[in-house]
C-alpha cells in the first residue's frame, strides 16, 4: 500500500479547522458577556454568561418561532407523505395513464425557482385568507417537497418484490391494504429518510416563510432570525444564541440520524 | 436538491403492447381482463390524483400564472390590475440594474459551483484515504450543509465583522468584507461555498467508496503514478457523479436567495444583488407584482435553459458510455 | 408594507381603530382606502396650530387623512467646544464646513476624530439625505407636474456633493454603510465634529454621562449654493383612523385628543417632540430643553418629503442609485439617469 500523501492530511486538517471553528466561534459568542463581544483580541471571554439566551427566551420572538417551525415542519412532512406515498405506490405498481409524462412533469417541477412561484402563491394565500397562518406554510412546504417524496418513494417501492404483493392479492387484500401492510413497512427506512429530508427542508425554508408570514403568530425560525431586532447596534451575542437554538433540529438530525439522511440524499443521484 | 436528471433513470411506460386492442374489442375473451385493466386505471388515478391536484394547484398553476402576471401591471395596494403586454420585459432589456443583477448572478453561480466541485472532490479524495474519524468528518460537513441559510448568513455576518470578526482577527487585517464593493461578492461566494461544498463532497465520497480496491492495486501493479491513477482510473468513474452534482448545484445557485438577502441584502450598492434579490425587492418592497413577476419569469427561463443544456450533455455522455 | 396590505386590505376588521403612521405612509394609505377621511370631523384651521411641514404630510388630494403627532427635522449638530477652541463659528456653507473640518483635524491630530458624518446606507435615511442634497442644489425629486428629477444637472450636482464629502476626506468612508444610530453614537462618543441627524438625538447628547454633554451646538444644514436655502427634511408620525373601524367617532375623538395641545405637551415632557408650534415657546418645555426655540426656527424652515402615494415606491427605487453614487461605483450622471428611468417606469405603472 502506498503511503498516504501529506497533502491529504493537510487537507483534512484544514477541513476540520474551517468547519469546526465557525460553529465553535458562534457558540462561544453566545456565551460571551455583552461588553466583551467587540473587544477582540482576546478571543476567549473572561467568564461565560447566559444573558443572551435569557434575552432570546424572554424578549424575542424565537420561542414562538421555534414552536411555529416545529408545527409547520411536522404538518408539512405529514402532508407530503400522505399525498406522496399513495401516488408513489401507484406509479410503482399500477398502470398510471401517461405515467411517463407525469413523472417527467413531477421531476421537472423540482427545478421551478421559488422566486417565480412566490408572487402567484402570494395572491393565492391572500385570496384564501391564509396569510400569517400555519396553513399557508404547510401547503407551500408540502408542495415543495412532494415531487421528491413521489420520486424517491417510487424508486424504493419498485424494489419491493412483486411476489409479496401478489401473495397479498391472493389473500384478498385490496390495493390500499397492500400498500399499508406490505409496501409501507418494507420501505420504512426509505420513508424515514424522505420524511427527514422533508422536515429539514421545511425547517430551513426562508423565502415562502418570509413572504407569507406577518407576525409572531406564524413566523418560523429562519424568519425570526433574519428579523432579529437590533435597536441600536446589532446584538451579536443575542443573535448567536438565537442561531444556536435555530440549529438544534438540524444538528440532532445530522448527529443522530446521519445514516438515514445520507441514504435519502444519495438515493437521489446514484444508481445502484 | 434534485433536478430533472432524475427522469432519465425512472421513466417506464405503463402500457403494454396489445392492451389497447384488448380494451377496444368488445367480443374479446379478455373482457374480464379489460374490466380489470379499467379498474386498475381507476385505482391508479385515485391514488395519484390528490398529489397531482396539489402540485397542479401549488406548483404548475403558479408557474403558468406568473407568466400571465408578468404581462400585467398589478399593484394590489392601489387596486391596479391591467394588461401591459411585454412592457416590463422591454424595460428590463435596457435596465442597468437588471443587467448588473444578471452579471452578479452569473459570476456568483459560475464561481461558487466551480469552487464547490473542486473543493468537494478534493475533500472526498482526502477523506477516502483517511482511516479514523471519517464518519465524524462527514457529519461535520453535513452539519454545515444542513443548517438553515439564515443561520449561515448570520454566522458569516459575525465572522466578517470589520472590527471583531474572526476572519479579520485571524488574518490580521481590517477589511470591510460586507461593506466594500470590491469584496462583498467574494465574501458572499465564500460563504456559499462553505455551506454547499459538503453536498458535493458527500456524493463524490459515496461514489469513491464503490470503486473496488482491486482497481487501484491493478493500477499500482502496472506502475501507474498517483496522478495517472487519478486521471485514468478515478476521474472517469467520477465523471457521472460530478456531472449530476454540477447540475443540481448550478440550478440551486441560480435560484439562491436566503444567503444573499440576509447577509448583504444585495448591497453594497447592488454589488451582491442577484436576480432573485432584485425580483424579491420589486415584488414585496413596493408590491409591484407584475414587474417583479417578469424578473421571476426570466429566472425561471434561465433555470430551465440551463437544465435543458445539461440534460442534453448528460444524455450524450450516457449514450457514449 | 405587504404585512399591512394583508391586514388592512382584505376588508376583515383590522382589530385596530387608530394607527400611528410614519410621515411617508399617509398618502399611500389614503389612496389605498385604509384611512378615514378626517376633513368633515375637523374644525376649520385645526391643522394651523401645527408646523406647516408637519401639516403638509397630513393632507393629500385636498383632504385631511391624519393628524400630526410628533416631529423630527434634519439638522446639523456640531461640537461647539471644538469650534470655539479653534476660533471657528458654526458653518453656514459647505466651504465653511470643510474648512472647519480641516482646521480642527489638523490641530487636534486625533486619527479617531472624523469630520462630517451622515447617513449613507442604502435605506430610507439615505433618501432623506439625498432629498436634502437635492433641495440644497436648487432642485427637487418630483417636479410640479410630477416629472422625476426635473433638473438633471442640479440632481447630478447634489449626488456629486454627497460623494464629494467622502472623496475629499471630510466624511469617513464608513458613512456609506451608516444609519442614524451608528452616526449618532459616533458623534455622541466624541468621535465626530459634525453630524447630520434629527431632533431626537439632542436629548441623548444631553443625557447624564454623555461624553458630549453640554458641548453640542445645533445649526441649519450647510448651504451648497449661495442664496439657495438648505432645509432639513421632516420625520415623525401622525395619527390616522382606520376606515374599517367599528367605532369611528370614538376613534376620531381619540386621535384629536392625542394630537391636541394637552396630550402633546405631556408627551413633549418625555422624549418625543411635538408638532404644535406654540409648545416650542412654552416656558416649562423650554426649561427642560433650552434649544427648543432653535428647533422652532428649524422646523418652520423644514420641508416635507414628497407627499405622494408613490413615495415608498419612489424611495426604494431611488435608494440603490444614490447608494451607488455615494459608494462611488456609479458616476452621479449615470446614477441620475438610471434613477430617472426607474422612477418614471414605476410611476407609469400606477397612474
Amino acid at each position: 500500500m502506498r503511503r498516504r500523501p501529506l497533502i491529504a492530511d493537510v487537507a483534512v486538517l484544514a477541513l476540520l479547522v474551517l468547519y469546526v471553528v465557525p460553529f465553535f466561534w458562534q457558540l462561544l459568542t453566545s456565551f460571551k458577556p455583552e461588553a466583551e463581544l467587540l473587544r477582540v483580541p482576546p478571543l476567549f471571554p473572561s467568564r461565560l454568561t447566559l444573558e443572551h439566551y435569557g434575552v432570546v427566551f424572554a424578549q424575542s420572538a424565537m420561542p414562538r418561532a421555534l414552536l411555529n417551525s416545529l408545527g409547520v415542519g411536522a404538518l408539512a412532512t405529514l402532508a407530503a407523505c400522505a399525498l406522496g406515498v399513495p401516488a408513489a405506490y401507484a406509479m410503482a405498481t399500477l398502470r398510471v395513464p401517461a405515467a411517463g409524462a407525469l413523472m417527467l412533469g413531477i421531476v421537472a417541477s423540482t427545478a421551478f425557482p421559488q422566486i417565480a412561484t412566490v408572487s402567484p402563491l402570494y395572491l393565492v394565500m391572500r385570496g384564501l385568507g391564509l396569510r400569517d397562518t400555519w396553513a399557508a406554510l404547510v401547503l407551500a412546504d408540502a408542495s415543495f417537497a412532494l415531487p421528491f417524496v413521489i420520486w424517491l418513494m417510487t424508486r424504493f417501492m419498485r424494489e419491493v418484490p412483486r411476489e409479496l404483493a401478489e401473495a397479498a392479492a391472493l389473500d384478498g387484500a385490496g390495493r390500499w391494504r397492500t400498500l399499508v401492510t406490505i409496501y409501507v413497512p418494507l420501505t420504512a427506512p426509505g420513508l424515514a429518510s424522505v420524511a427527514l429530508l422533508t422536515f429539514l427542508s421545511a425547517w430551513n425554508e426562508f423565502l415562502f416563510a418570509f413572504t407569507f408570514t406577518a407576525t409572531e403568530a406564524s413566523r418560523t425560525v429562519p424568519v425570526a432570525l433574519a428579523l432579529f431586532p437590533g435597536v441600536f447596534e446589532v446584538p451579536w451575542g443575542d443573535i448567536a444564541a438565537a442561531s444556536i437554538l435555530a440549529s438544534v433540529p438540524p444538528v440532532l438530525i445530522v448527529v443522530l440520524l446521519q445514516r438515514w439522511l445520507v441514504r435519502g440524499l444519495l438515493a437521489g443521484a446514484l444508481t445502484e | 436538491m434534485g433536478g430533472p436528471d432524475m427522469a432519465l433513470h425512472t421513466l417506464q411506460p405503463s402500457s403494454r403492447p396489445g392492451e389497447a386492442g384488448a380494451l377496444l374489442d368488445p367480443n374479446a375473451r379478455s373482457s374480464k381482463y379489460a374490466a380489470r385493466l379499467l379498474e386498475e386505471r381507476r385505482a391508479a388515478i385515485a391514488f395519484v390524483a390528490p398529489a397531482v391536484l396539489t402540485l397542479a394547484a401549488l406548483t404548475a398553476g403558479p408557474a403558468l400564472w406568473v407568466f400571465w402576471l408578468s404581462l400585467r401591471q398589478r399593484v394590489p395596494v392601489f387596486g391596479i390590475d391591467r394588461f401591459a403586454g411585454f412592457a416590463h420585459y422591454a424595460f428590463l432589456a435596457t435596465d442597468a440594474r437588471f443587467w448588473s443583477a444578471f452579471r452578479v448572478t452569473a459570476i456568483f453561480t459560475v464561481t461558487s459551483v466551480a469552487l464547490e466541485l473542486l473543493l468537494g472532490l478534493g475533500v472526498a479524495l482526502a477523506l477516502r484515504g483517511q482511516r479514523a474519524g471519517r464518519r465524524s468528518a462527514l457529519g461535520l460537513l453535513l452539519l454545515a450543509w444542513a443548517l438553515p441559510g439564515v443561520v449561515t448568513a448570520r454566522l458569516f455576518e459575525w465572522l466578517y465583522h470589520p472590527a471583531a470578526g474572526l476572519v479579520n482577527v485571524a488574518l490580521g487585517v481590517r477589511f470591510n468584507w460586507l461593506g466594500d464593493p470590491a469584496l462583498a461578492l467574494l465574501a458572499l461566494i465564500l460563504a456559499d461555498v462553505w455551506r454547499t461544498m459538503p453536498f458535493v463532497a458527500l456524493f463524490c465520497y459515496a461514489r469513491l467508496l464503490t470503486i473496488p480496491h482491486v482497481v487501484y492495486e491493478a493500477a499500482a501493479v502496472d506502475g501507474a503514478t498517483r496522478l495517472a491513477t487519478f486521471r485514468f482510473v478515478t476521474l472517469p468513474l467520477l465523471v457521472p457523479v460530478l456531472l449530476v452534482t454540477l447540475l443540481f448545484r448550478t440550478l440551486d445557485a441560480l435560484r439562491a436567495f436566503d444567503l444573499m438577502f440576509v447577509l448583504t441584502g444585495g448591497g453594497p450598492a447592488g454589488m451582491t444583488e442577484t436576480l432573485t434579490v432584485y425580483a424579491y425587492r420589486s415584488l414585496f418592497q413596493t408590491l409591484r407584482l407584475g414587474f417583479g413577476s417578469a424578473i421571476g419569469v426570466i429566472v425561471f427561463a434561465l433555470v430551465m435553459l440551463v437544465a435543458a443544456a445539461y440534460l442534453t450533455v448528460l444524455r450524450r455522455q450516457e449514450s457514449r458510455a | 408594507m405587504i404585512n399591512l396590505e394583508g391586514s388592512l386590505g382584505r376588508g376583515r376588521g383590522p382589530g385596530f381603530d387608530v394607527m400611528m403612521l410614519d410621515v411617508i405612509w399617509v398618502p399611500e394609505f389614503a389612496r389605498a382606502g385604509w384611512l378615514l377621511d378626517l376633513t368633515p370631523s375637523l374644525a376649520p384651521g385645526e391643522l394651523d396650530a401645527h408646523f406647516p411641514a408637519a401639516a403638509a404630510a397630513a393632507r393629500w388630494d385636498g383632504r385631511v387623512w391624519a393628524l400630526p403627532w410628533n416631529f423630527n427635522v434634519g439638522l446639523l449638530y456640531y461640537r461647539a467646544d471644538l469650534l470655539a477652541r479653534h476660533g471657528l463659528t458654526p458653518p453656514r456653507t459647505d466651504t465653511e464646513l470643510a474648512r472647519s473640518v480641516h482646521v480642527i483635524q489638523a490641530a487636534e491630530r486625533d486619527p479617531k476624530l472624523d469630520g462630517y458624518v451622515w447617513q449613507g446606507k442604502q435605506y430610507e435615511g439615505l433618501t432623506c439625505n439625498a432629498l436634502e442634497a437635492l433641495w440644497a442644489s436648487g432642485t427637487t425629486l418630483l417636479g410640479p407636474a410630477g416629472e422625476v428629477l426635473p433638473d438633471g444637472a442640479r440632481a447630478e450636482d447634489a449626488l456629486a456633493r454627497l460623494r464629494g464629502w467622502i472623496d475629499r476626506g471630510i466624511s469617513p468612508p464608513w458613512v456609506s454603510a451608516a444609519d442614524e444610530e451608528l452616526t449618532r453614537r459616533a458623534f455622541g462618543d466624541g468621535r465626530a465634529i459634525f453630524l447630520r441627524n434629527w431632533f431626537y438625538a439632542m436629548d441623548l447628547f444631553q443625557e447624564a454621562g454623555s461624553p458630549v454633554r453640554g458641548k453640542v451646538g445645533i445649526a441649519p444644514l450647510p448651504q451648497h449654493v449661495t442664496g439657495v436655502p438648505a432645509p432639513g427634511s421632516t420625520g415623525g408620525s401622525l395619527l390616522g383612523v382606520s376606515r374599517a373601524s367599528r367605532h369611528p367617532e370614538a376613534a376620531v375623538a381619540l386621535a384629536r385628543f392625542l394630537a391636541g395641545e394637552i396630550a402633546q405637551r405631556v408627551l413633549a415632557g418625555g422624549s418625543v417632540l411635538p408638532t404644535r408650534t406654540a409648545l416650542y415657546s412654552d416656558p416649562a418645555l423650554v426649561a427642560k430643553r433650552p434649544h427648543m426655540p432653535a428647533f422652532h426656527d428649524l422646523a418652520l424652515a423644514a420641508r416635507p418629503r414628497p407627499v405622494t402615494p408613490a413615495y415608498l415606491m419612489l424611495s426604494t427605487s431611488l435608494q440603490p442609485e444614490v447608494s451607488a453614487a455615494v459608494v462611488g461605483v456609479k458616476s452621479p450622471a449615470r446614477a441620475v439617469a438610471d434613477a430617472r428611468r426607474h422612477l418614471e417606469y414605476a410611476l407609469s405603472g400606477i397612474r
